[in-house]
């Protein structure tokens, strides 16, 4: 991290008599809180544009005739400043303004979900007038929307303000005027915004309320927990409201670091699959071929019985949603129990060079590029990375930056997509597949961070030539994943050949340290590099595997969902661990359930490689971790792991030093794809399986469509609103045709939304070929 | 309804006046009702259209000033004005005597579809108090005659001329005329001493404007 050593040039004013320094340009409101007086305010938000539209922190200024805003007026020299604390005029000020405020406000505290936690209803207390002179009839709106109260608005311009300023998302505004401004949309463009949950948790009263929790709790039957997301690799801090075991909510929590005051509504709501349908009870299959709930210890010992035969033929799919203690148990478990390196948590599409690149530059590199790093770059490439979907927070921080004027955004994608418009972004227009030729043509230097993405892996070369790039401009390079668990992961080994914190499975000495703190004889574990997920499924489909121990992987994710199963179908003996039934499921010998992050403590590692521990937040429902039921496996196999518990994991796998002999970088060439090609990412609101059961976040997602240029379309016959069918030699898929601002002879999909099931339907990678002819017309 | 392709490329034009096209907007919303006699959503959809903005941007504009109507209007726009001045010097009477006439409230369009009448602020010619709009031109030291006369010629379609010269052609012309469109087609309002008094009050005493140095 460097330290920004410029001076601050002070001014110094006085605020209530008291002598007070703060840096130039800071707000009077601001000024005063350094001296722990408390304006009232409504409208003001440090993370917003000042507008002053409420009058709710009106201050004495020396010399003003008139009271004045000090959420919008910065200090000055000499400056003296009296607030309600010393002034009447002040005092009288703010107490005239929350008379106004109140006079169309509904005063329904008892029935209104802010209750409770209202600044309204506080600050009417502190600096209002105990009973309303106001007898005359109250204004009264219908509730089209069904979310909003509008009558209980302050006309503060909070929300629009985040939609406009932070999400970029202006659907909301403040329409009408006088005693009939109100907030609202316009009826054909309804507040789709990934970000929507903000503006419900910063309006300052009760007039925007969630859907979801709406009627449904008091914020003093909560219990609130601090969190960290498990929807992505932002790594949002987040509070969990618990009643009595169950989640009610979930709100961003305040790190300047990472998410600011922000989260986005994946974040925000999708937490439903903590409570519903979950696996309770260990199951087992009989010999009639049916699983059986069958108790822990019988299941524990069935799991170790059936993996300790199947020794010399066992390998693990572990997927990205792990803590990096649950993975580090895996990773152990993997090579010092079943003595295998045929272990890899990538279910998503993967390559070899994206082994090499992430053990040679990912593992074990500690904090790399920081959120504060993006804010500050001149200029910041995306490449293969669509920051809107794949990790909100990173959108937030770009749009901040650019902003403010300082950094411009590249992004080489296939084409002009609506995030990438709210960072006003240079647009390299490339087919899918040929990202390598658009990045090396670029011109980078030393204030440039180069982001790449998750499909980067599937275009041959791309994750060499950033690599390259990187090294030659100066520019700094990190990788961004999409899912929470996936640096956590890779620092923990989860992938063949990488042992704990970047060291090499190959390099005798650090094989020899990983033993020693496992605890096993040198010899038991593997002494080359394993298979990667793609070819575990692919032995596993020949039938060479024994054994398979899968946790955490949604077969939906994998690169064909239908081979994938096969593989399972195909090994004789499947132990999953899993939170709730799932295809993988119905063909295991052994199902163990596992608790969700709720339900234990750990530590995500973010995409900065910052580490973000969270507590438990539910006790009552008993669930184990997966490095517990790991630790019992091995006891019943005779490997003594120890209790396996989360502290004593983390502290594990600190002891793993740095290694001294790095994989070396990839070296790939590229291998352009010749022909139309398919690009494709995950929409953040999609079908993925920790999002089900949130019918409200759902209504949210975007349109399931068919991207592609109208050169390339006329050159089908295709017309804009047509169905087409794209297709591989696995099968197809038909959605409607929509033309983009892109590059020609790529079209672009949803991975996993409604129709356009990339995965299961075409068994296709971002940039393979792909396809396409009219089908079915209008 | 649909717009025809003249408006999109008025509308076009109008954002290429401005070095930031969104301070077309007024003028955009000044045409879009020129032609359906209201701001409909169709005519919201048109500016967000041509300016790239939101249709809830272009909404709050739109909603927050009383001249765009989102709803339909008549053939004329009568506006009286109730301001203190006006009011004392006889527009409250004007106001009541037509409103009744008309049977016909604030904001509320005359049966005939003729007449959409209106109390409005200030139009900063208290000069002329009390004043009366029609179609947005001034008809000055207006009196309930007068304006009675003005009203029944223009529902039965004779030429009424503003007391500063323009004629009174429709709302829907003088919105044209706001959207920045066919200056030449009206006669520039006259001046007269009586607006120019003050001013030259000013000059007698050496009055000026206070430096806008602070
Ligand atoms: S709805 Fe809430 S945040 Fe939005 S303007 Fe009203 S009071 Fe402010
Ligand atoms: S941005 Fe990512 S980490 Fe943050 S709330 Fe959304 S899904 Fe969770
Ligand atoms: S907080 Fe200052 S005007 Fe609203
Ligand atoms: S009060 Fe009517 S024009 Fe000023």
């Amino acid at each position: 991290m460097t330290i920004d050593n410029t001076p601050v040039e002070l001014v110094t004013l006085t605020i209530d008599d008291i002598e007070v320094q703060v840096p130039k340009g800071t707000l009077i409101i601001r000024a005063a809180e350094q001296l722990g007086v408390q304006v009232p305010r409504f409208c003001d938000h440090p993370l917003l544009d000042p507008v002053a539209a409420c009058r709710a922190c009106l201050v004495e200024i020396e010399g003003q005739a008139k009271p004045q805003p000090s959420c919008a007026m910065t200090v000055a020299e000499g400056m003296k400043v009296r607030t309600q604390v010393s002034s009447v005029m002040a005092d009288e000020a703010q107490k005239g303004v929350m008379e106004f405020l109140l006079i169309n406000h509904p005063l329904d505290c008892p029935v209104c979900d802010k209750g409770g936690e209202c600044p309204l209803q506080n600050q009417a207390m502190t600096n209002g007038r105990g009973e309303s002179r106001f007898d005359g009839e109250k204004r009264e709106f219908e509730k089209p929307i069904n979310v909003s109260d509008r009558e209980r608005c302050v006309s503060c311009a909070r929300c629009t303000r985040f939609a406009d300023q932070v999400a970029g998302d202006p659907m909301i505004a403040l329409l009408e005027r006088g005693s009939q401004q109100q907030v609202g949309i316009s009826d054909d463009q309804p507040f789709d915004s990934y970000f929507s949950g903000n503006t419900i948790q910063i309006c300052p009263v009760g007039a925007l309320t969630s859907a979801k929790y709406r009627f449904r709790s008091r914020p003093f039957d909560l219990v609130s927990v601090p969190t960290t997301c498990e929807h992505c690799a932002s790594g949002c801090s987040l509070r969990t409201d618990i009643r009595r075991g169950n989640v009610m909510r979930r709100l961003a929590w305040d790190d300047p670091q990472v998410n600011e005051e922000w989260n986005c509504d994946k974040g925000r709501f999708a937490f439903p699959y903590v409570q519903e349908g979950r696996l309770n009870q260990p199951l087992v299959r009989g010999e009639d071929g049916l699983l059986h709930p069958a108790s822990w210890t019988e299941a524990i010992d069935v799991a170790a019985k059936g993996l300790a035969a199947a020794s010399g033929a066992t390998a693990v799919l572990a997927g990205g949603r792990h803590t990096v203690e649950d993975a580090y148990a895996i990773s152990k478990f993997a090579r010092a129990v079943l003595g295998t390196d045929d272990v890899d948590f990538r279910s998503r599409p993967h390559s070899t060079e994206e082994t090499q690149f992430l053990s040679s530059v990912v593992a074990g590199s500690g904090l790399g590029v920081t959120y504060a790093d993006l804010e500050k770059a001149a200029h910041v490439v995306l490449v293969a990375f669509e920051p809107e979907d794949e990790s909100p927070m990173i959108q937030l921080r770009l749009r901040k930056a650019v902003r403010r004027g300082r950094t411009k955004v590249t992004a080489i994608t296939s084409h002009v997509t609506s995030g990438n418009k709210k960072l006003n972004a240079t647009v390299i227009a490339t087919a899918a597949g040929h990202e390598v030729s658009a990045l090396s043509e670029l011109a980078l230097d030393a204030n440039t961070i180069i982001l790449v993405g998750e499909r980067a892996a599937s275009v041959t070369g791309l994750l060499t030539a950033a690599t390259k790039k990187a090294k030659e401009s100066g520019a700094k390079l990190a990788w961004v994943p999409r899912r929470a668990g996936d640096r956590g992961a890779v620092d923990a080994g989860l992938l063949p050949g990488l042992l704990p914190n970047g060291n090499s499975l190959t390099d005798s000495s650090a094989r020899e340290k990983a033993a020693d703190i496992w605890n096993v004889e040198n010899n038991t574990l593997p002494f080359a590099a394993g298979r990667d997920f793609g070819a575990i499924v692919h032995a596993a489909v020949n039938g060479e595997l024994k054994a398979l121990l899968i946790t955490s992987v949604d077969v939906e994710d994998t690169q064909h969902s239908a081979s994938t199963l096969q593989a399972i179908e195909n090994t004789p003996f499947v132990v999953s661990l899993e939170i709730r039934p799932s295809s993988i499921t119905e063909l295991a010998n052994v199902v163990l359930p596992v608790a969700v992050v709720t339900e234990k403590s750990g530590t995500f590692i973010d995409w900065e490689g910052r580490p973000r521990n969270f507590g438990q937040a539910i006790r009552e429902h008993n669930k184990l971790t997966d490095g517990r039921v790991l630790a019992m496996i091995a006891d019943a196999m005779d490997v003594l792991l120890g209790q396996q518990d989360v502290a004593q994991l983390r502290a594990e796998l600190a002891q793993f030093a740095a290694p001294t002999n790095r994989v070396d970088a990839p070296s790939h060439g590229a291998d352009v794809p010749n022909g139309l090609t398919l690009s494709t990412w995950n929409q953040l609101i999609d079908d993925g399986a920790l999002q089900e059961g949130e019918p409200f976040l759902a209504a949210t997602s975007r349109n399931v469509i068919a991207g592609l240029n109208s050169k390339t379309a006329a050159a089908h016959s295709i017309a804009e609103g047509d169905l087409i069918e794209i297709s591989t030699s696995l099968g197809s898929i038909t959605v409607e045709a929509i033309f983009v601002d892109g590059a020609e002879n790529t079209v672009w999909l949803p991975t996993n939304s409604g129709e356009s099931k990339v995965r299961t339907n075409l068994g296709a990678a971002h940039g393979n070929i792909v396809t396409i002819k009219r089908g079915g017309g209008q | 309804m649909t717009f025809t392709e003249t408006t999109w490329n008025e509308a076009k034009e109008l954002a290429g006046r401005y070095p930031h096209s969104r301070s077309a907007l007024l003028p955009m919303l000044h045409l879009v009702q020129s032609v359906e006699g209201l701001v409909s959503s169709d005519g919201i959809a048109l500016c967000a259209d041509v300016l790239d903005l939101a249709t809830a941007e272009v909404a709050a504009v739109a909603t927050f000033y009383t001249m765009y109507k989102r709803h339909n209007t008549g053939k004329h726009h009568v506006g009286v004005c109730t301001n203190t001045m006006c009011g004392l010097l006889g527009g409250d009477a004007i106001w009541n005597a037509i409103s009744s006439d008309l049977n016909t409230g604030h904001d509320e369009t005359s049966e005939d579809g003729k007449i959409t009448l209106e109390r409005i602020e200030c139009q900063a010619a208290c000069t002329h108090a009390p004043v009366v709009t029609l179609d947005w031109e001034f008809f000055d030291d207006a009196t309930v005659d007068g304006v009675r006369k003005a009203l029944s010629d223009l529902r039965e379609g004779k030429e009424v001329k503003s007391t500063r010269g323009p004629v009174i052609k429709g709302l829907q012309a003088s919105e044209r005329l706001l959207a920045g469109f066919d200056d030449d087609e009206f006669d520039a309002p006259a001046i007269d001493e009586k607006m120019l008094a003050g001013l030259h009050r000013a000059r007698e005493v050496g009055q000026t404007l206070p430096s806008s140095e602070v």
